[in-house]
């Protein structure tokens, strides 16, 4: 009798457990509404979100607000598996390339009903991303985009042109320490990475897609420009010859290179670090004539399909919130950002930031970023290719063609049914 | 006996039900979606269709390169584990000074988590400014190595990050099947007249087997489908995509084209691979263990 009690006790805590367990799983049925943010903001930035956040959160005791940091890659896929499994985060914030996938994969709410059309026409039209005649995402901030960053100690005057540029890059590679090894680079950037290949791309006459939306990788301009890159590190050497992201960004936050070709989310960085830098436009290519043209795109939110009923309606508030002219303002302020909202660019405050002048002469020579999800079947092309180039493995020429290949092969497969 | 079968039920169901939730269901779901068009255009309506992703995979030769290459990195990686892991723990059996410093030391590698590991290592092997080179020229006087922008390089660097990361399991379960060998075996041995390496190879090793053969089939499988090490230490299959292991190929394939069909066959292929694997590996320790079945 007792086992038989102990027994019954036992089952009594198994399906105690596992209901409390099925409970934890699904979403709180309390008043307190929890919402789930994911983003992929830098340190600077992530600091004024959870500081304009943290306010919400006071104004607001029915709602309870999680921001989770995930790494741009990273928040791509975990996004997709969550979305895909009826879950994932009630707002995202990223780049405006991955609205296309998401929009396509249905991943993403159409935002026409959550902030009101006279909201929408108070901001940068490009700030409103589209996608098939639909609004998906809409940016707290426009630009992301590459400039060059330069140590005003090192070099006073930024190079206009490339020739500037390699002849101011050669005075400025020094071994400073006289152990035989270069301690002080010309300009430093990743780059192995297509993206911050695409203003060379651009400046040698070339881009990722043709008037088509094809993939347009087997060109001249893309030939010429991975035998420049390849020519600063190996004929010019101002470049080093193994160079990642971080490894730039240390570079220069150790005064150890001149310039440095980096985007606004790492900036603010380099105040930090005590650099005295201005930013430029990426130089002219002398051959050509033409400004290299950095991509440009918003950086803003979107709303998972899985958010519903209530939830929907304090996302919704949510989101309006963040994308108000207060918090656009406190991220001006503290991190130097081109904000969305076009009265703010009225506002006296906006051109004080220090950097602001030489974010804006970049921008006005960039280039949109497309949307589409055939980017991410460039980018996977574009990346062996190159760095196949860099490598030895083939002559720029025949990268090109490798690219272009490669491009369409993906493509094909992505659209496969 | 009706009750008794009951309370063992009722002490089963809890790891059934988390066992069929997280990897009986998925399991499922992944066989399912392999035989489907799951695609980046077909991602709600998709449609089964045969067997035609595992044509596909199978079809493409692709598929062989990259095996060859998981099967090198796993030989090479267990075949490191065991020797170091089983050499450390031969040491630390013995009563070597500090021995307690050096078991906290040689478990290190395993406590920090992988990441870590990876980006560390992958900051070691950098051509300029990497410890590894640093060392090959200043100390040994070498040329330094191109390790990230070489295919065979980067696969090496990938090797020795893993090698550093996983002996230390192997050395935990060798020194717990040391630790279970009577002493008497080894008295035995020595009145017979057995040297060291007399007794290692027919005391100890015998009666390693059956605590290292179970370790040998997860180590194998672990180190096939280790996908963080050679995707952190690669940054993504660099250069030009020619560091891939079988796992790191689906990845790409799933998250970054969106082909999940192709990928969930893939897969499927994969955890075929391992099982044929892992039953042949197990009948032929078995065979060696008892001769007679």
């Amino acid at each position: 009798m007792e086992t038989w009690n102990s027994f019954s006790s036992f089952k009594f805590q198994v399906s105690s457990f596992f209901l409390l367990f099925l409970l934890g799983c699904s979403h709180s049925t309390s008043s307190v509404i929890h919402l789930q943010l994911w983003h992929q903001m830098q340190p600077e930035d992530r600091a004024v979100l959870t500081k304009v956040v943290d306010q919400y959160d006071e104004q607001h005791p029915s709602v309870e607000i999680e921001l989770i940091y995930k790494e741009t890659e990273e928040l791509r896929s975990s996004f997709q598996s969550a979305a895909l499994a009826g879950l994932g985060p009630d707002l995202i914030y990223g780049p405006s390339d991955q609205v296309g996938p998401f929009a396509t994969m249905q991943f993403v709410r159409p935002l026409e009903q959550t902030v009101p059309a006279e909201r929408l026409a108070e901001l940068d039209s490009n700030a409103v991303v589209h996608f098939r005649d639909h609004v998906y995402q809409i940016a707290d901030r426009v630009g992301n985009h590459l400039a060059l960053v330069y140590n005003t100690k090192l070099v006073p005057n930024p190079p206009k042109t490339t020739d500037d540029l390699i002849r101011i890059g050669k005075e400025i590679t020094r071994d400073t320490n006289g152990d035989g090894q270069i301690d002080q680079w010309g300009i430093v950037w990743n780059f192995t990475e297509p993206f911050f290949f695409v203003p060379w791309l651009s400046g040698f006459g070339g881009w990722v897609f043709d008037g088509k939306g094809r993939p347009s990788l087997d060109t001249k301009a893309d030939a010429d420009a991975f035998r420049f890159v390849k020519s600063l590190r190996d004929d010019y050497k101002i470049i080093p010859p193994d160079c990642d992201y971080n490894t730039a960004d240390v570079l220069f936050k150790e005064g150890r290179a001149g310039m440095l070709i980096n985007g606004p989310w790492s900036w603010a960085g380099y105040e930090k670090a005590g650099v005295p830098y201005d930013l430029a436009r990426i130089p002219q290519v002398s051959s050509t004539g033409l400004w290299p043209a950095p991509m440009v795109s918003p950086l803003g939110y979107s709303i998972c399909v899985n958010t519903n009923g209530k939830r929907l309606a304090e996302t919704g508030k949510l989101l309006n919130y963040l994308l108000s002219d207060d918090v656009q303002r406190e991220f001006m302020t503290a991190t130097g950002i081109i904000p969305s909202s076009l009265k703010l660019r009225e506002d006296p405050s906006y051109l004080l930031h220090a950097h602001m002048a030489g974010s804006l002469a970049q921008l006005e020579v960039g280039r949109a970023m497309p949307i589409v999800p055939e980017l991410r079947a460039v980018w996977d092309a574009l990346r062996p290719a190159y760095q196949s180039v860099l490598g030895g493995y083939l002559s720029p020429e025949a990268a090109a063609k490798q690219a272009q290949k490669s491009a369409d092969e993906k493509i094909r497969e992505m659209n496969e049914g | 006996m009706n009750r008794e079968r009951n309370i063992a039920l009722w002490f089963v169901a809890p790891a059934a039900i988390v066992i069929a939730l997280v990897v009986v269901w998925p399991f499922i779901y992944n066989l399912i979606l392999s035989f489907s068009n799951m695609s980046l255009l077909h991602i709600r309506d998709w449609q089964l269709i045969g067997p035609r992703q595992y044509q596909k995979v199978l079809s493409e030769p692709r598929f062989y390169s990259i095996l060859g290459k998981t099967l090198i990195w796993t030989v090479v990686n267990v075949t490191f584990h065991v020797t170091i892991g089983v050499a450390l723990a031969l040491m630390l059996y013995e009563n070597v000074p500090g021995k307690k410093l050096f078991r906290t030391l040689l478990i290190l590698p395993w406590a920090i988590p992988p990441v870590v590991t990876a980006l560390t290592w992958r900051g070691m092997f950098h051509y300029e400014y990497g410890a590894v080179n640093l060392i090959l020229s200043k100390v040994f006087h070498q040329t330094p190595i191109q390790w990230l922008n070489d295919p065979i390089g980067t696969f090496a660097a990938c090797i020795v990050t893993n090698i550093w990361l996983g002996f230390p399991f192997m050395m935990v379960v060798a020194l717990g099947g040391l630790q279970s060998i009577p002493h008497e075996l080894y008295e035995a041995a020595r009145i017979d007249g057995a040297n060291a390496w007399q007794r290692f190879k027919t005391v100890t090793l015998p009666m390693l087997k059956p605590v290292m053969t179970p370790a040998i089939i997860l180590g194998f499988v672990w180190t096939f489908n280790k996908v963080d090490i050679v995707w952190l230490v690669s940054n993504g299959g660099e250069p030009a995509d020619h560091t891939h292991i079988l796992v790191s190929y689906v990845y790409r394939a799933a998250f970054n084209l969106y082909r999940y069909g192709y990928a969930a066959a893939f897969s499927v292929l994969i955890f075929i691979i391992l099982v044929i694997f892992s039953l042949v590996f197990m009948r032929r320790m078995n065979k060696a263990e008892n001769p007679a079945t």
